[in-house]
This record gives structure tokens, C-alpha cells and sequence, in this order.
């Protein structure tokens, strides 16, 4: 990781005026973040919190109102840098339906790199390595709209994973999902992270998706409340509430059997770790 | 009901139909439809039949697909038919269901209402197996190089065969979307299937407004995930399918180039008492 910064905001704000009250409201105040080369970021915020403004202006699609964002070096503000920094960072939006545009699998697949006119061969090539990469191969000739939910969040990500990406940023996509394909996008994410060295923006509200990054940034209320690991971040209970947002199950439980007596971490985040815990605490009992 | 409809509905296979380069195909149709309206009699309306049947053979989709995807243009076909047999009062009288009105059936009558029929029949089977063996990006694809001599008359092609594109990609979505919005209002005790037209009509209203607002909405946030797949028009775009004609385009085309001249000189010469029903239309 080190200090290779691909993405950085300083001092980003971006606002906008509300047609009713006339007044200027701000989506995103002071935001001042980095987020390194292969990291694991999770932003995590409750509903209007800001968060999802944070994707488009990611990749340019909006211009900070004022403050820079930076994608390797390039100012997004610029509109000569809109299509470079589109092809290094990608979005994925959370309605899996409103991203397609192609009937047929491999075709919307193709649709990113046949906008950056790469040659049809190489096309042809990424188009399959992008689909084996969400594994979604066997199901490149398939309809898209039969597709179930989990799998066409699936094909979106490959569409972005055919541009070649140096990083990924995924705006809550799983909130249309059940937990089916909450599954199925979650794991596809972590293994493009962990296997392939993929950068990933993974916004969410589910703290046990959260729970799989490195790093945890909170936002509240347009600001960043919290930016520190997941452990630090669902240790602190008060934060969290304050926040509005919920410690995952499993951490409660763990916080819970802690405050009880029993020698379990109070910091416990996946069913695994738990099941070590309660198998350590048995076999000393 | 509306399910049914399989129109630019695509079946993925390997046929020799599949293969033939999309332009072609749109061509070879055009040709079959201009030979189907100059055909005259029953021999050579048979031989268009035969085509469209071999040609459904070889695209390897089974007819009872296709069936259900005609199912509701049979029951118009057969509405047609009808009024055909009741309009026409030339040639011999068959049947004379009430004798004191001027109201027959003639034997020209029920043939014109055959050959129509089949005509129909023909013509669908035919022009649906294009949209069935082709991709809807390689048809729209294929009408933009089709009509980019059109560019010169600065039209915008390519912003016409995507806009085709993505309606052909979201008919699937917004009829899904029509039926949850047709359950929602029921359950909200909107009533459709009863009262005058007017009020049926009247009905419609909270249907298509939710409709056309999520159509809206749609659109909005597909301009986005586009704009973030660096979209930028036709300008230095490339296609992963290059299309090419080679020689099975040439062949197809080519036979229906022969298909058509049969028919002109089976429907158009005088071959003599050769043919049964010689222009009964």
C-alpha cells in the first residue's frame, strides 16, 4: 500500500441549491481523504448522509463546488481530464437495471471498451477475462434482463472491470439485492481486492459489508465523522449512535458476552472469528 | 398477456441464420417482403411458405416457440380472415346463410381469405426469425452501417441506432415495471376492468404516470452509468463483433434475389392452365 495515493480529496465540499427554500445545502462539507492504491475502503453513512455524492465525484462526473479532487495527479475539475480519469476509475451505481445498456451479456460488457476504441480482439479478450473475473463467464450469451439481481450487479462490475480500471468505486450495490446477491457481489469485491490487487470505494450501509474492508470512513451529516479500521471504528459504540448507525450482530453479541463475564473480544466481526472465541472460551472453561 | 409478446426477442444459437452477417439478413428480409406482396397465386405464395418454413428449420428454433410468439397476431390474422370471406361477393356463391340479404360466400371470397392468411403468416414467420437469430446490438449495429450513407445528409445515425438499442434493452424492464404498477394500484383499490370506456380510460391515468416518471428517473441515472463508461457518441468508437461479408452472405442473398424472380415469372407470365387458382385476388 505505502503511501501511493490514487484518489485524493482536499478540502472538498459540494453543495447545492434546494429549489424550495432557496437556501444552499451541502451534500459534502470539508472532506479531506486519500484512499491508496489496493486499500479496501468502506464509506459508511445512513441515507442522505452525503456518501453516494462521494462516487460522482470520484470519477468526475460532478466538480467539487469548491476544494480538489485528484486522480492520480489530475484534477477533475477539468473537463480535457473527464475521460482519462473515467478510465482508471470506475462506478458501479446501486439500480443494477439503470446501468445496462446492451441486451445481451457480453454485449454491455463490450460497451466500455468499444467507447475507448480498442481494437476488437482486445475487446474480445477483456470482455472474457472481466466476465470469468465475476463468474459470470458461462452466462456471456444469456439475456440480461433474465438475469437475477446479484448477477446483474455482477455484469456491471464487469463492465467496469473491461475498462481497466485502476480502482473501483461501488455506490451501496447491494441495496437492491437480497441477501442472495448481497452474497455473490460482496464476495466478488473482496476477491477482486484480495487476488487481484484491485483498489476498492465499497459504500454501504451494512455494517457487516463494512466489516470486510480495511479501513472504515464514516460519514455523517457531510462531514467524515471516523476514518480507522473496522475493529476501532465498531468498538466505539457511542460513535456508531451517534452516527445513527448499528453495530453488526455479531459484534453486539460478542460486546454483550464481554460485558457478561465471559473472555470474548468485544471486537469480534465475522461468525468465524466468534466461533474461535466461543471455541477458546469452552476448552479454558 | 403481454408477456407473450417475443417480438426483438433474441434465441443465441449457432445456425447458419445465426451466422449470416446482420446486414445481410435485414436485406434478404426486405427482399422476401417485396417477393410476398408481388406473388399473385397459390404456387408461388406456396413456394414462399416452403422458404419461411426451411428457414425456420434452419435457424434450429422450435416452432412452438415461434407459435407462442404469434399466438396473438393469429387471432387478428383470423379476425382478417374473416371479414375477407364476408367483404368479397365476386365468383361462385357457396353458401347463402341468410336468403333474404344480400349476404354470400363465394368461393373467391374464402380463397382471397386463405391466401391472405398464409400471406400473413408468411410474413411473420419470416421477419420474426430476424430479430430471433440476431442480437438486438448487432440489428441496431447493422441498421446504423445500412444507413450511414444517411450521414452525409447530416443525419445522426449512430444516435439513432443507440437510442433503438436501449429501447429494445428496456421494453423487458418497463413491462415488468407496468405489472407492478398495475398490482400496486389494484391493491390500492384502483379499478381498471370495469365501468364506460371513458372511465377505463380515465384509469389509465395512475397507471402511466408512476410509469412515465420511473421511465424518466431510468434514463437519468443510465446517462450517468454511461457517461462513467466514458461514452462519448459514435467518436473513435470501436465494435467487439466486426461484421464482414463473406460468402455464405453473398449466397443467401443471392437466393433470395432467385426466390423473387421465380415469383414474378410464376405470378406474372402466362404460363398457361399450369397453376390451380391463378389470381383469385
Amino acid at each position: 500500500m505505502g503511501n501511493d495515493k490514487l484518489i485524493s480529496f482536499e478540502n472538498v465540499s459540494f453543495s447545492y441549491s434546494d429549489e424550495s427554500s432557496e437556501e444552499i445545502r451541502y451534500a459534502l462539507k470539508d472532506i479531506n481523504l486519500a484512499i491508496h492504491r489496493g486499500e479496501f475502503i468502506a464509506v459508511l453513512g445512513h441515507n442522505g448522509s452525503g456518501k453516494s455524492t462521494l462516487a460522482k465525484l470520484s470519477n468526475s462526473i460532478y466538480a467539487p463546488s469548491s476544494g480538489k479532487v485528484f486522480v492520480e495527479g489530475m484534477d477533475t475539475s477539468d473537463p480535457e481530464n473527464e475521460f482519462p480519469i473515467r478510465k482508471k476509475v470506475g462506478v458501479v451505481f446501486q439500480n443494477p437495471d439503470n446501468q445496462i445498456v446492451a441486451s445481451i451479456v457480453e454485449e454491455d460488457v463490450a460497451f466500455g471498451p468499444e467507447n475507448l476504441g480498442i481494437p476488437p480482439a482486445e475487446i474480445r479478450q477483456r470482455v472474457d477475462e472481466a466476465l470469468r473475473a465475476v463468474d459470470m463467464y458461462g452466462y456471456r450469451l444469456h439475456e440480461t434482463h433474465r438475469l437475477s439481481g446479484g448477477q446483474k450487479q455482477r455484469v456491471a462490475i464487469a463492465g467496469m472491470l473491461a475498462m481497466q480500471p485502476e480502482c473501483l468505486v461501488l455506490d451501496e450495490p447491494t441495496a437492491m439485492l437480497d441477501p442472495m446477491g448481497r452474497k455473490e457481489v460482496m464476495s466478488i469485491v473482496r476477491s477482486l481486492n484480495r487476488e487481484r490487487g484491485m483498489t476498492v470505494v465499497y459504500i454501504t450501509h451494512y455494517m457487516e459489508e463494512a466489516a470486510l474492508a480495511d479501513r472504515v470512513v464514516i460519514i455523517d451529516n457531510s462531514r467524515i465523522a471516523a476514518d480507522a479500521s473496522p475493529k476501532q471504528i465498531f468498538a466505539d459504540q457511542a460513535l456508531l449512535s451517534r452516527c445513527g448507525l448499528a453495530v453488526p450482530e455479531i459484534t453486539q453479541i460478542a460486546y454483550l458476552l464481554n460485558k457478561m463475564g465471559f473472555s470474548v473480544p468485544p471486537d469480534i466481526l465475522t461468525e468465524e472469528e466468534m466461533i474461535q472465541a466461543i471455541q477458546t472460551v469452552s476448552r479454558s472453561g | 398477456m403481454i408477456r407473450d409478446i417475443t417480438i426483438g426477442q433474441y434465441f443465441p444459437g449457432n445456425s447458419y441464420l445465426h451466422k449470416l452477417d446482420p446486414r445481410a439478413k435485414i436485406v434478404i428480409t426486405f427482399i422476401y417482403i417485396v417477393a410476398l406482396f408481388l406473388c399473385k397465386n397459390f404456387f408461388s405464395l406456396l413456394l414462399l411458405l416452403t422458404v419461411s418454413v426451411a428457414a425456420v428449420l434452419i435457424s434450429r428454433i422450435s416452432f412452438r416457440v415461434i407459435l407462442k410468439g404469434m399466438k396473438m397476431i393469429l387471432l387478428i390474422i383470423l379476425f382478417t380472415a374473416v371479414l375477407q370471406v364476408f367483404y368479397n361477393d365476386k365468383g361462385t356463391v357457396l353458401w347463402q346463410p341468410f336468403p333474404r340479404w344480400d349476404f354470400v360466400i363465394t368461393d373467391s371470397g374464402v380463397f382471397s381469405a386463405i391466401f391472405l392468411s398464409v400471406r400473413i403468416v408468411a410474413l411473420i414467420l419470416f421477419s420474426s426469425l430476424l430479430t430471433y437469430t440476431t442480437s438486438p446490438t448487432m440489428l441496431t449495429d447493422a441498421i446504423e452501417r445500412l444507413l450511414s450513407p444517411l450521414k452525409h445528409l447530416h443525419v445522426n445515425v449512430h444516435a439513432l441506432s443507440m437510442m433503438m438499442t436501449i429501447a429494445l434493452r428496456f421494453i423487458p424492464t418497463l413491462i415488468e415495471e407496468l405489472n407492478i404498477i398495475i398490482s400496486a394500484q389494484k391493491a390500492r383499490g384502483a379499478d381498471l376492468d370495469s365501468g364506460s370506456l371513458t372511465k377505463r380510460a380515465k384509469a389509465l391515468i395512475p397507471i402511466f404516470v408512476p410509469l412515465f416518471v420511473s421511465a424518466f428517473r431510468r434514463a437519468y441515472e443510465l446517462a450517468f452509468a454511461m457517461e462513467c463508461r466514458c461514452y462519448n457518441g459514435d467518436n473513435g468508437r470501436t465494435r467487439m463483433k466486426v461484421m464482414k461479408l463473406c460468402l455464405r452472405d453473398y449466397l443467401g442473398l443471392l437466393a433470395s434475389i432467385a426466390l423473387t424472380a421465380a415469383v414474378i415469372v410464376t405470378s406474372y407470365l402466362d404460363l398457361g392452365s399450369l397453376f390451380l387458382f391463378e389470381s383469385v385476388i
